[in-house]
């Protein structure tokens, strides 16, 4: 058991504030408890740092779910800079955004100075057009939600795992939520299959969207993986 | 979006908040036999003592939220699974009598007919693990939820929240390879929120981790929709 206070694990307010931007019009609806309970969660992401030792296996498994919060938060924070999102997708940049940006903070003050660098990164330009963006926001969003599933359990700590999870649902939600904008069944099966984390950078690195790290030569699109 | 959100229809996000200062990871408490039906005082006491982090302007002052867990066992996953087992059977029981009475349309009625398969096929799964060792199916009464368009959305929502909130709160209570498992329904759970919330005109995702609930914390979330009937 730990005790453990976001005051404590959050002295710059970088979580919260990064939770608390979730949302233009739903701001006022959601800043209250919910929002600040999601970054108390997330604020549990740092605890086993705190007094104990984080296995070395679950720094592997927070730098490579880091590596997918950059590559998310990135890709909706530049899709909201570019402004080419309009209609009923108009609010998912600065929404998704928000939420994955809260998670790469948290993550990142989870991992310390363990915390991979924030790799540069070329979208190809599916954040410039609508209707890239939305395909891409499902294949990342059914992506994100396969690979927390497959890592969950591997995770060693307690703690890191209740955060996963929690993180876990939230990606599923928003590959509902994009799938809904895309005419897509939300959800296409009973059961979630995970992937694991070979076959997700393979995806990963088929886009081209890390130019740090080409790792392949294909040139298609990320498939819808739900 | 389909429409903007109904401001004044919060009751879902009610129930989800219910607990959002509470921290506590917890097996649901001793002598769960009769979930959702003869709750009393010490699950009030618990929750009373699982909150309290927050402010009313939602500024943290002094959580103290607590992760308590129970070391993982086949007997603590059978009990889990018994459960997740319940309220895989009001999910079922609910869509598929929603479906059976006709009264949903277009958005709606095409969720409702892929989302009770989807129940179905959860509770079949939890009744395969739990062989000889499952329980029956409660007796259900759903009321004019599984009639009434708006009701039935308003119900959904709250019981796919709660559902996810009750998974994410065990999932560290179980063994590895029970979580491997649970993990392929909690998520498909979470997409359920977010696609009736999406119908509905809600934001699907309106937080950035989707807060665990205890045991005690689900038992009164389902003890208040009056869904399980006592007796």
């Amino acid at each position: 058991m730990s005790d453990l206070t976001l005051g404590e694990l959050d002295r710059d307010g970088a979580i919260r504030e990064a939770v608390e931007q979730v949302s233009g019009e739903t701001r006022t609806a959601f800043l209250g408890r919910a929002a600040v309970g999601g970054a108390a969660l997330l604020g549990a992401l740092a605890a086993p740092g705190r007094s104990e030792a984080t296995a070395a296996s679950d720094v592997a498994i927070l730098n490579y779910a880091l590596t997918l919060e950059y590559l998310q938060a990135a890709f909706y924070t530049e899709t909201e800079r570019f402004g080419a999102v309009g209609g009923e997708l108009k609010r998912v940049p600065p929404q998704l955004g928000a939420v994955e940006r809260a998670h790469v903070e948290a993550i990142k003050a989870a991992l310390g100075r363990a915390a991979v660098k924030r790799p540069a990164f070329d979208f190809q330009g599916v954040t410039e057009d609508q209707s890239k963006f939305l395909r891409t926001a499902v294949a990342f969003e059914d992506l994100g939600a396969a690979a927390y599933k497959a890592q969950a359990p591997r995770i060693k700590s307690s703690a890191l795992l209740a955060a996963a999870v929690s993180i876990h649902s939230v990606e599923a939600r928003h590959a509902a939520w994009m799938r809904y904008l895309a005419g897509a069944t939300p959800a296409a099966n009973a059961f979630d299959q995970g992937k694991p984390e070979s076959e997700v950078r393979a995806i990963v690195a088929s886009t081209h969207f890390i130019v740090r790290h080409p790792k392949s030569t294909a040139s298609k699109r990320p498939k819808y993986t739900g | 979006m389909r429409r903007e959100p109904a401001r004044g229809r919060r009751s879902g996000d009610d129930v989800s908040r219910a607990s959002a200062a509470g921290l506590q990871l917890e097996v649901f408490p001793p002598g769960d036999d009769d979930l959702g039906v003869s709750t009393r005082a010490q699950f009030v006491a618990r929750a009373v003592v699982a909150g309290g982090a927050l402010t009313a302007g939602g500024v943290l002052v002094a959580g103290l939220p607590r992760i308590a867990v129970s070391a993982p066992s086949p007997a603590q996953d059978q009990k889990i699974l018994n459960f997740a087992l319940l309220l895989e059977y009001i999910e079922s029981g609910f869509y598929a009598e929603a479906f059976a009475k006709g009264k949903l349309t277009g958005n709606l009625l095409e969720y409702v007919t892929i989302v009770r398969g989807h129940e179905r096929a959860h509770v079949a799964f939890l009744k395969g693990a739990l062989g000889d060792k499952a329980r029956k199916e409660p007796k259900l009464d759903f009321g004019e939820t599984t009639s009434d368009p708006e009701k039935f959305t308003t119900a959904a929502i709250a019981l796919e929240e709660t559902v996810i909130a009750a998974y994410n709160g065990q999932a560290a209570n179980l063994t590895k390879g029970t979580l491997n498992e649970a993990a392929k329904i909690v998520s498909v759970e979470a997409r359920h929120a977010g696609w009736i919330r999406a119908i509905a005109g809600r934001n699907p995702a309106p937080n950035a981790t989707d807060q665990p609930k205890t045991g005690a914390e689900v038992q009164a979330e389902i003890k208040r929709t009056r869904f399980l009937r006592a007796g």
